[in-house]
């Protein structure tokens, strides 16, 4: 296969998949990722995200399919895509025995930069970090979040074009969670970024385009709307009773434009076919003694428990 | 450049230990050093001359020997083993553009450097407090030794950090294999005082090679070429060896 394939984006992967022995990590996985774009891989556990990281970052090769990153084949073209990416993994991984400017400096020197140029670069990246006045102290010293905002520095240092973020905020304070979100925004555009996260909220936040993924196959794609939109079919609105909360359920569960339909005490949840079937409804329960209706916001977690469903994994 | 990946990760090595050089160095001679002092100074009364040298200069050649291997030994299998399990290190390394074989020859490397300064540094002391001397020749001999020994025990140090995951197994491993192979090997005593039925098995022992031929080119300024040819080819079917399991065990 050639690797011109699909270079206009910066990930191409096409029917993959990695088993491990009978166990099938990834099974016919596609995807496209632009360049440029903020794209979120959201799965739970064992859904196969760390995989596909690993294959993408050259870490590991596939059983079968093809995969190109910025036009490469990590199988063959391994040197090169590497130099084109930034890796924020999951574990800091960070030189407990260097401080952090000598952790840079380390991986600037694997990544063949002259001296003067990253010296350059260390000093400018630290100080948009905020950590150049802890540049010559040891990374044990620093607080979780100006580690996770060392490796992300270090992971940019080179200047990527394609940045892989694995989970970059576990473990942080909402304060620093924040950061590190602003920082990834403050970058957008300049390269592709390829973010996993456990936290819903930050794919919506971050994200232009999500995919989620479970038993190594992907189940949705799209953006943040749209996959609220698609998956979860249109608008639901809660309905409060005075009274007579049977009855009425009754009446909405006959009409063609409620999808779905819960009661719980006094409230019917109502799932509509689309926002202009609520005069429909209105009309229906005309007389009725309704003490509120209100619009109930759809949730990215909810288009995710759906489709993945609520089981805890191991 | 093939090996850019290697220094950079070798100079980490130096830069690491050069810090800690003295508190190092301290634990390093401290062992070796008992040692001599007990067997060499305190037994030397009741020893007399071991294949006609005096007792103290008999065993000096391997207490050094045995600092730089252990040295060599200890540095790669617990440093790969540290970046590979507990610090993610190597993970990082490994996505950036160098080969995995950059990364185990840097390993391989910063080993036998750790083993030949520390051996270097016994050795002085031993000669520092003994009325020994030798001639500059002898000692050339005798790093023709040092060398590969340490680049030999510096290559097993790296298949062992890399196949072995718990910590428990690499001090099962040095109690059970390095240990009895570096003290059976002739370094307290000669290879004569084995049965003869035993002599060519431990003769044919590559630690043998590097503890005989070692003592012999230091303190007779020989340069046994067949012991020395032994330690060598195996020193480099060691390397081949640790190259490819590093390469084969980071492909898993």
């Amino acid at each position: 296969m050639s690797t011109q394939l699909h270079s206009s984006s910066a990930i191409t992967i096409r029917s993959l998949s990695k088993h491990y022995g009978g166990l099938a990590a990834l099974d016919d996985f596609s995807l496209e990722v632009e360049r440029g774009s903020i794209f979120g891989l959201l799965g739970p556990n064992g859904a196969g995200k760390t995989t596909l990281i690993r294959i993408l970052t050259t870490l590991m090769r596939q059983s079968s399919g093809e995969v190109r990153v910025e036009g490469l084949d990590p199988r063959t073209h391994g040197r090169e895509i590497r130099s084109l990416i930034g890796v924020v993994s999951q574990e800091n991984s960070l030189d407990r025995y260097l401080t952090a400017r000598e952790n840079l400096e380390l991986h600037a020197r694997l990544h063949g930069m002259d001296a003067g140029r990253y010296r350059r670069r260390i000093d400018d990246l630290m100080e948009l970090m905020g950590l150049s006045g802890r540049q010559h102290d040891l990374p044990e010293s620093y607080s979780g979040g100006m580690q996770r905002r060392l490796v992300i520095v270090r992971a940019l240092l080179h200047e990527p074009r394609l940045l892989f973020l694995d989970e970059p905020t576990t473990g942080l304070d909402p304060q620093s969670r924040r950061a590190v979100w602003e920082y990834i925004s403050s970058i957008a555009g300049s390269m592709t970024i390829f973010l996993t996260t456990h936290y819903l909220e930050e794919a919506e936040h971050l994200c232009d385009r999500i995919a989620i993924m479970d038993h190594g196959r992907l189940i949705a794609l799209g953006s943040s709307q749209e996959l609220k939109d698609k998956l979860t079919g249109g608008t639901v609105y809660q309905i409060e009773f005075n009274d007579q909360v049977g009855r009425y359920a009754g009446l909405l569960g006959g009409m063609a434009c409620v999808r779905e339909m819960q009661v719980s005490g006094q409230t019917v949840c109502v799932g509509l076919e689309s926002w202009e079937c609520l005069s429909e409804v209105v009309t229906a329960l005309n007389g009725a003694s309704v003490r509120r209706i209100s619009l109930k916001e759809r949730t990215l977690e909810d288009v995710f428990m759906d489709l993945t469903g609520k089981g805890v994994r191991e | 450049m093939i090996l850019r990946g290697s220094l950079a990760i070798w100079r980490r090595d130096m830069l690491v230990l050069r810090r800690s050089i003295l508190s190092e160095l301290v634990a390093v001679v401290a062992y070796p050093l008992t040692i001599y002092l007990a067997f060499g100074i305190g037994m030397k009364g009741y020893i007399g001359l071991v294949d006609g040298v005096p007792y103290a200069l008999f065993i000096a050649p391997g207490l050094i020997t045995m600092t730089a291997v252990n040295a060599a030994y200890n540095e790669s299998v617990w440093s790969l083993w540290f970046h590979r399990r507990v610090q993610f290190t190597i993970e990082s390394y490994r996505v950036t553009p160098i080969s995995v074989s950059e990364i185990v020859i840097a390993k391989i490397l910063s080993g036998f450097s750790h083993g030949l300064i520390k051996g270097l540094v016994v050795g002085l002391v031993i000669f520092a407090i003994t009325p020994f001397r030798f001639p500059s020749e002898n000692l050339v001999a005798y790093l023709a030794f040092l060398v590969p020994g340490s680049a030999l025990f510096s290559c097993a140090g790296v298949i062992c950090g890399t196949v072995m995951d718990k910590p428990e197994t690499i001090g099962k491993v040095e109690a059970v294999f390095v240990m009895p192979l570096i003290f059976m090997s002739g370094l307290f005593f000669p290879l004569s005082s084995y049965p003869a039925a035993v002599i060519p098995w431990v003769r044919a022992l590559p630690t043998t090679a590097l503890f005989e031929g070692a003592r012999q080119a230091l303190v007779a300024g020989d340069l046994p070429y067949a012991f020395l040819g032994q330690v060598m080819v195996t020193a480099l079917l060691v390397f081949i060896a640790a190259v490819w399991i590093f390469r084969w065990k980071l492909s898993e």
